[in-house]
């Protein structure tokens, strides 16, 4: 081919591209363009097609975005005009687009729709959701943390495998009587990690005790991290819990390597399949008796971004998904963020037992922030666990400088 | 009409070619190259947050990104992780590169094959190295902790990843294994280039094996050794997978590094703004050690 014909050739092929764009607008049909994180096996991804088969006159594409990449490519594309109608977004994220305006008020619709009421969900989610009394999302889904254990290993160590710890006290003393390093055993599992992963362990120890991200150097809140420093001092747990993250340290719990482990119900089918031995949850441990309980509360909200062209279509479908929301833990295993749904017996006894403490569990939990520059507050948080668990400072100063941090981020 | 024709025919024939030849890759230099350095250089001097993400012109707040970055506790430390970072990686990686390069040389049988084998450290993606690094530093499973344990080096297990004064040695080790084969191959080309009769003519006169090293060698590969150790340089100071797979930067920043902060400050927490005055400050470094390289390369004679 001459270079004249290939670039005739280059011409044609340039010119057949608006000519294709043309083709496809004569139908009436609308387009709604949905991202998120899930995959083929997770729900946003199915239920995105069955929508789009259910509705003749509304196109959907979906757009699979990896968990590094939902906020910076949710930002570059609202800022750039080319924003989806709908987003998946972790809730932490939520405040910061709610808060600009970013995502559409919904409460109006919400107000009126049989199908997504504001009274089912848990206190938890529906706050992530929630940007100065105004509803912009749906909580998606959810999930929480709570406190898994051998009961083997109990059972070995004379303890009560039907009397788990309840306190800090207790927990911590458990864990003294589980930790058997010449067989490779630690007391506790869990993550100090520096990453959200580390915040999102360690903020329900501060609430329980009575403090909140705004108040990260209160009294309990250096009781609890304190708590933490004996954990790793007296090698109760792995030092590398200050860099491994959930699903490995539960890793070491499924191998009898770990006699305990805080996490979520994400461990359970993995836990089912790989822990060979009785292993039970219970509600994650308190400062003192009859103290305030909490948990964390993680997992994934809808939203509609306000410079969408069809709203009234784009709430069609959160209508959709939350009208399936009593199917996603059967099909999909993960947990609606609802109150008025009963998780379906899955026919196994610990799974099931696992779940209806999770499930009182996600009544304590609470959401991050919300605040739009929860990532600066949540580095401080990380930044003061490590200090302390480091032994570069003590609880209390870490926290004292957490503290000053965040209170530059609130102003 | 005659000035285009005239420009045309020197297009074929003459120095409008040369131009061309010129502007081309300097016209894509630029446009891939100079327009996003000078983009991060502007985002430095800019309050920059999400939403203004998409547009150049926002407001100018001067020298106050520079000035926060360092009034942050972290910054010096992290600064100085990077120092250490660098300047250790580059030695290990050149040392025992030149190590091997020396050693091959030798040229015993099944010397080249082995040389070859020893590129598969620099064909696997860094994320991949990075998790393999991860779980043998790992501080009660891993498989370095398990040798040395057998052999007596040590009585307790060392945290690799977890303890604040190895963190950073974890990944210099790591990023040393993984660079030292690349540092080898360019010494062995270095070395192939050097005359043998130099050798001979000075075994001749009887200098010894050093003398022959010190003398004949080292001058000989002054600009591969230039040449390695300013890739070398650029290298490390882009090494982040390492960082990602293995430590994240912590405990308490205690492995963190200007190039894995800056990914951190703009991506994790989105202070744009302040990530690109990182960039900014790593890019005045690498100017600065590319000026010394071509300073320490300059007297030499070129065929």
């Amino acid at each position: 081919m001459s270079i004249r014909m290939f670039l005739m050739a280059g011409a044609v092929a340039l010119a057949a591209i608006p000519a294709l764009g043309v083709s496809s607008v004569g139908a009436e049909e609308i387009t709604l363009r949905i991202w998120s994180l899930d995959k083929p096996e997770q729900p946003a991804w199915n239920l995105a097609r069955e929508f789009d088969d259910k509705e003749p006159n509304i196109k959907v594409e979906y757009r699979l975005i990896q968990f590094d990449d939902v906020v910076s490519e949710a930002m570059r594309a609202y800022s750039t005009g080319q924003a989806p109608d709908i987003i998946a977004i972790d809730n932490p994220e939520h405040a910061l687009f709610a808060s600009r305006g970013a995502f559409l008020d919904l409460t109006d619709r919400i107000a009126k729709s049989s199908v997504i009421r504001k009274e089912n969900y848990f206190p938890g989610p529906l706050n992530s959701v929630t940007w100065k009394d105004k509803l912009y999302g749906v909580p998606k889904a959810t999930n929480t943390i709570a406190l898994y254990y051998n009961a083997d290993m109990f059972r070995a160590k004379g303890l009560d495998p039907d009397k788990p710890p309840q306190t800090w006290d207790e927990l911590l003393s458990a864990a003294r009587k589980l930790n058997d390093p010449a067989s490779n055993v630690y007391g506790l599992a869990f993550s100090a990690k520096a990453s959200e992963e580390g915040t999102f362990q360690f903020l329900p120890w501060v609430q329980m005790a009575g403090g909140s991200y705004r108040h990260i150097n209160s009294e309990g809140a250096v009781k609890a991290l304190t708590v933490w420093k004996t954990l790793m001092d007296e090698k109760l747990a792995s030092p590398d819990s200050l860099t491994r993250g959930q699903w490995d340290s539960t890793g070491t719990f499924n191998s009898g390597n770990a006699a305990m482990a805080i996490s979520g119900p994400w461990e359970l089918n993995r836990m089912s399949s790989e822990a060979k031995f009785d292993w039970r949850v219970t509600l994650l441990p308190v400062p003192q008796p009859g103290a305030e309980r909490s948990s964390a509360m993680g997992d994934f909200n809808w939203a509609i971004f306000s410079s969408t062209k069809h709203p009234a279509e784009a709430f069609r479908a959160l209508e959709y998904f939350a009208s399936q929301d009593d199917k996603m833990f059967a099909k999909y295993g993960q947990l609606p963020a609802r109150s008025d749904i009963t998780l379906p017996a899955t026919g196994d006894a610990r799974k099931d037992a696992a779940l209806k403490v999770f499930q009182e569990q996600l009544t304590f939990a609470q959401a991050r922030g919300p605040h739009p520059q929860w990532s600066k507050i949540s580095k401080a948080i990380q930044d003061a666990i490590q200090a302390a668990l480091t032994g570069q400072m003590s609880p209390k100063d870490a926290l004292d400088q957490a503290q000053k941090k965040i209170d530059a981020v609130l102003g | 009409m005659k000035p285009l024709r005239k420009f045309a025919q020197s297009l074929t024939d003459g120095r409008g070619f040369d131009i061309l030849l010129v502007a081309v890759p300097l016209a894509f230099l630029l446009a891939l190259s100079g327009l996003p350095l000078v983009y991060n250089v502007l985002m430095s001097f800019q309050e920059v947050d999400m939403f203004s993400l998409g547009s150049v012109v926002r407001p100018f707040v001067g020298f106050a990104n520079y000035t926060a970055l360092f009034e942050q506790p972290e910054t010096w430390p992290i600064f100085a992780n990077t120092a250490i970072f660098v300047s250790a990686s580059i030695a290990g990686q050149f040392l025992i590169g030149f190590g091997l390069a020396l050693f091959f040389w030798v040229n015993f049988p099944g010397a080249s094959w082995l040389r070859g084998l020893f590129l598969v450290s620099w064909v696997m993606p860094g994320l991949v190295v990075g998790a393999i690094w991860n779980w043998m530093l790992s501080g009660d499973f891993g498989v370095i902790n398990f040798l040395l344990r057998e052999s007596g080096i040590i009585s307790g297990n060392i945290f690799w990843r977890s303890d604040p004064a190895y963190a950073l040695w974890a990944v210099i080790l790591a990023n040393i294994w993984l660079g030292t084969s690349f540092n080898m191959i360019l010494l062995s080309v270095g070395l192939s280039a050097i005359p043998a009769d130099l050798y001979e003519a000075a075994e001749l006169d009887g200098a010894n094996l050093w003398q022959r090293f010190y003398t004949i060698t080292l001058p000989m590969m002054r600009s591969s050794i230039g040449a390695v150790v300013s890739l070398g340089l650029i290298f490390t100071l882009q090494q982040f997978d390492l960082f990602a797979a293995i430590t994240s930067g912590g405990p308490n920043n205690a492995s963190n590094v200007a190039q894995y902060w800056a990914w951190d400050l703009s991506f994790k927490q989105y202070d744009f703004a302040r990530g690109a005055t990182i960039s900014v400050i790593m890019i005045l470094f690498v100017m600065l050690a590319s000026v010394v390289y071509v300073r320490s390369t300059r007297q030499e004679v070129r065929g």
